[in-house]
């Protein structure tokens, strides 16, 4: 190869230097990027390009419901919500999003279909448990049972979020976060409810929802 | 593999308590900034284990590959697109004599040292450009006759890239162009023969054993060339590399400042191809790539570089694999390394040498590389390794490559920025032999080392 190769390299490389592309910006600070742009280019990247991601690192956000996306992407942006996963990966990258942006991933997402992780529900008497404490609480710890704000099979209504399908190890996370009075999810009902939670409930009420048989 | 003897410390407590003096002032430094490479987490405004696994640099999650891959165009511009990076070290080498004089380069032995800086420039620059680029500062980098140690600026990794990334329902490609100044140091995973190392190593003139001279998974280039990459990822799956170096003169002397002189071989010509092909699968919370690599490089023996009497070839191909598991609190990589070099000498080169006067010898020579190495974290803070090194080869003209040992680290992260670490490097064979390698006496396990280091970043 010869120089002037390399050399119209660079200069091309300083030349688009200069350039925008909207359609494929990884730019979070830029409002005209389009919300359904940074899904593709940056969110996919962890999440999955549907919301489903590959590793249970990531939270699912398929068919989440748009109220709850909304506040959750409010939440990290104004640093409401500061357990440590989400000021580490989330902070940054919602710092400069505008509304507009954050309804239309909220649309994005909640348009998606939630896959089940094929190696989901193993364990049956695992399940079972989890089942009963997800429809019937805990009595004797005086535990709601969950369907009643996050429906029947988990699908989740508004504000409530949908948990069907989701890791179950990033389930367990967060009803650690909530129970610990300084975890960084405060204002949420949350945390009265999963307080006296016991820590073999967490598991199963998780593995069930991970599982959620039809 | 018998185990060399573990020394015995020739234990420095003055040094020591500067050792501490330097990490208290580090820490107390980095802990005010409770917020790889920081210039990064700044622009992406996200932790370093985002991208570093564990938090350990500069290994790469599968997010750190992308956001490589993509050109380190995630995020915003940042206003002040640099890093700094330090360490601070204190080695003890096993033995540090040689016959009746001391062995050169020893002098800052068990003495706490600031070792090596280096400052990057680094970050997005449009929608679709993006760059980093490392210079080196070394304060013992060479050691003049009389035996005093030199500092030197030097250039180091350097990768500027052109990327997209097309995806939507029906595919998943990211493709770009990357002008570089080393084969492998655009590979997004760590076990390329740029970037599976110790970071830091005891690389310093003043000691110079440790896991730096250690067998490098090599590519055959030397340290003052440039080189344009095309490369892509389709599917998350595949990553495919293909480009050629030359040696960086003119305007791309930039990439290679001060790494070179008249010993410095230099690569012939533009036509010095180097490939890679990886195959990376995920699964759940583990990730695994597969992949091969290599290059042939023309190389003139110095800066001669007119005469064909100067000008031999090295081949080298390479084998490599990375295992990884991600899930907080744990972090464990595994990787392993198989690599090829053939040495064609030149015609003077070879002339030179004894094997000239000898019938039959072939001007050529091979060398033939393990690497492996285990690590984990725990909750990005607490972390250690074990590796293994052995290299064997022939000695046509070459002294006997062979080289055998291991390596162990533990460390310790008290905030993202700073780490703190114990290394451990011990030589079981070493130029060849287990003892007298050198003719004067020594054996492998005298070059066994201890290093204390601070490491910080900002
Ligand atoms: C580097 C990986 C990464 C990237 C890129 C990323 N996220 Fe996240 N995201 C996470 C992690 C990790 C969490 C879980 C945080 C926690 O545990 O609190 C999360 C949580 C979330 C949540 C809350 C989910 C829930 O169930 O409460 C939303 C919503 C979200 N991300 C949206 C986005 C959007 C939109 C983008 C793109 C602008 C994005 N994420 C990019 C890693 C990432
Ligand atoms: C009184 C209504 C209510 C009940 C009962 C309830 N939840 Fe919730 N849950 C909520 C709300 C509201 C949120 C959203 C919190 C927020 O905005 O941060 C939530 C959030 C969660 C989340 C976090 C989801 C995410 O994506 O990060 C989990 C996990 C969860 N609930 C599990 C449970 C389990 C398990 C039970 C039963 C033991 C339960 N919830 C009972 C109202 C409820």
């Amino acid at each position: 190869m010869k120089k002037p190769l390399f050399l119209s390299a660079l200069g091309l490389s300083l030349l688009a230097a200069g350039c925008a592309n909207l359609q494929h910006s990884r730019n979070v600070a830029d409002p005209a990027v389009p919300a359904k742009v940074l899904a593709e280019q940056v969110c996919s990247t962890c999440h999955g390009l549907d919301g489903n991601p590959v590793s249970p690192a990531f939270p699912r956000l398929a068919a989440q419901t748009p109220a709850y996306l909304t506040s959750q992407l409010n939440n990290f942006r104004g640093h409401g919500r500061s357990d440590p996963a989400g000021s580490e990966y989330m902070w940054g990258l919602s710092s400069h999003l505008t509304d507009e942006q954050i309804a239309g991933f909220a649309a994005y997402y909640a348009a998606q279909e939630a896959h089940r992780d094929p190696g989901a529900g193993k364990d049956a008497a695992l399940l079972a448990r989890g089942k009963d404490v997800f429809e019937k609480g805990v009595p004797e710890q005086n535990v709601m049972a969950c369907a009643t704000c996050h429906g029947p099979k988990a699908a989740g209504n508004d504000v409530f979020p949908r948990l069907a399908y989701q890791h179950a190890d990033y389930i367990v996370k967060q009803l650690s976060v909530f129970q610990n009075t300084h975890g960084g999810r405060p204002g949420t009902p949350m945390a009265a409810i999963v307080f006296p939670l016991p820590e073999d409930a967490k598991e199963a009420v998780a593995a069930y929802l991970e599982a959620m048989p039809d | 593999m018998s185990r060399p003897e573990v020394p015995p410390l020739p234990l420095n407590i003055p040094g020591l308590r500067l050792m501490g003096q330097v990490l208290l002032l580090l820490v107390a430094l980095f802990a005010t900034q409770a917020q790889a490479l920081p210039v990064y987490a700044r622009q992406t405004g996200q932790n370093c284990l985002a991208c570093h696994a564990g938090g350990q640099f500069p290994e790469l999650t599968p997010y750190g590959r992308m956001f490589k891959m993509t050109g380190y165009t995630i995020g915003t511009r940042t206003e002040v697109p640099l890093s700094v990076m330090g360490v601070a070290t204190d080695a003890f080498v096993a033995n540090t004599n040689q016959g009746s004089v001391a062995l050169a380069n020893t002098d800052k032995n068990a003495q706490p040292v600031f070792a090596a800086g280096s400052v990057f420039l680094a970050g997005k620059i449009s929608d679709n450009t993006g760059g980093f680029a490392q210079a080196t500062y070394n304060n013992y980098d060479s050691q003049d006759p009389n035996g005093n140690s030199h500092g030197y600026l030097r250039s180091d990794n350097m990768d500027f890239r052109y990327a997209d990334h097309l995806i939507d329902q029906e595919r998943d490609l990211i493709y770009g162009v990357s002008l570089n100044n080393h084969p492998s140091v655009t590979d997004p995973w760590n076990t390329a023969a740029a970037w599976m190392q110790y970071v830091p190593a005891a690389s310093t003139a003043a000691y110079q054993f440790a896991d730096a001279t250690t067998p490098f998974p090599q590519t055959a280039a030397p340290a003052n060339t440039a080189g344009l990459t095309t490369y892509l990822f389709w599917n998350r799956h595949l990553y495919a590399e293909a480009g050629t170096y030359r040696t960086a003169n003119g305007l791309l002397s930039l990439l290679s400042f001060n790494n070179t002189d008249a010993q410095t071989p230099h690569l012939a010509g533009g036509w010095n191809p180097y490939w890679r092909l990886a195959w990376s699968q995920e699964w759940g919370a583990h990730n695994l790539m597969v992949g091969a690599s290599g290059m042939v490089a023309h190389l003139y023996d110095g800066n001669d570089t007119t005469s064909a009497a100067n000008l031999g070839t090295a081949r080298t191909s390479g084998l490599d694999m990375q295992y990884q598991y991600l899930l907080d609190p744990h972090t464990v990589t595994a990787q392993l390394v198989y690599n090829h070099q053939e040495t064609q000498y030149s015609p003077a080169t070879f002339a030179a040498s004894p094997a000239a006067a000898l019938t039959g010898v072939p001007a050529m020579d091979s060398t033939n590389l393990i690497r492996a190495k285990l690590s984990y974290v725990y909750e990005a803070k607490y972390g250690g390794s074990l590796a293994f090194f052995s290299s064997h080869g022939s000695a046509n003209v070459q002294g006997l490559p062979d080289t055998k040992g291991y390596t162990w680290e533990a460390f310790f992260m008290p905030v993202q920025y700073v780490r703190v670490g114990l290394q451990f490097t011990g030589y079981q064979t070493y130029a060849g032999a287990t003892t007298n390698y050198d003719g004067l006496g020594r054996s492998a396990g005298d070059n066994n080392t201890l290093m204390l280091y601070v490491w910080g970043a900002y």
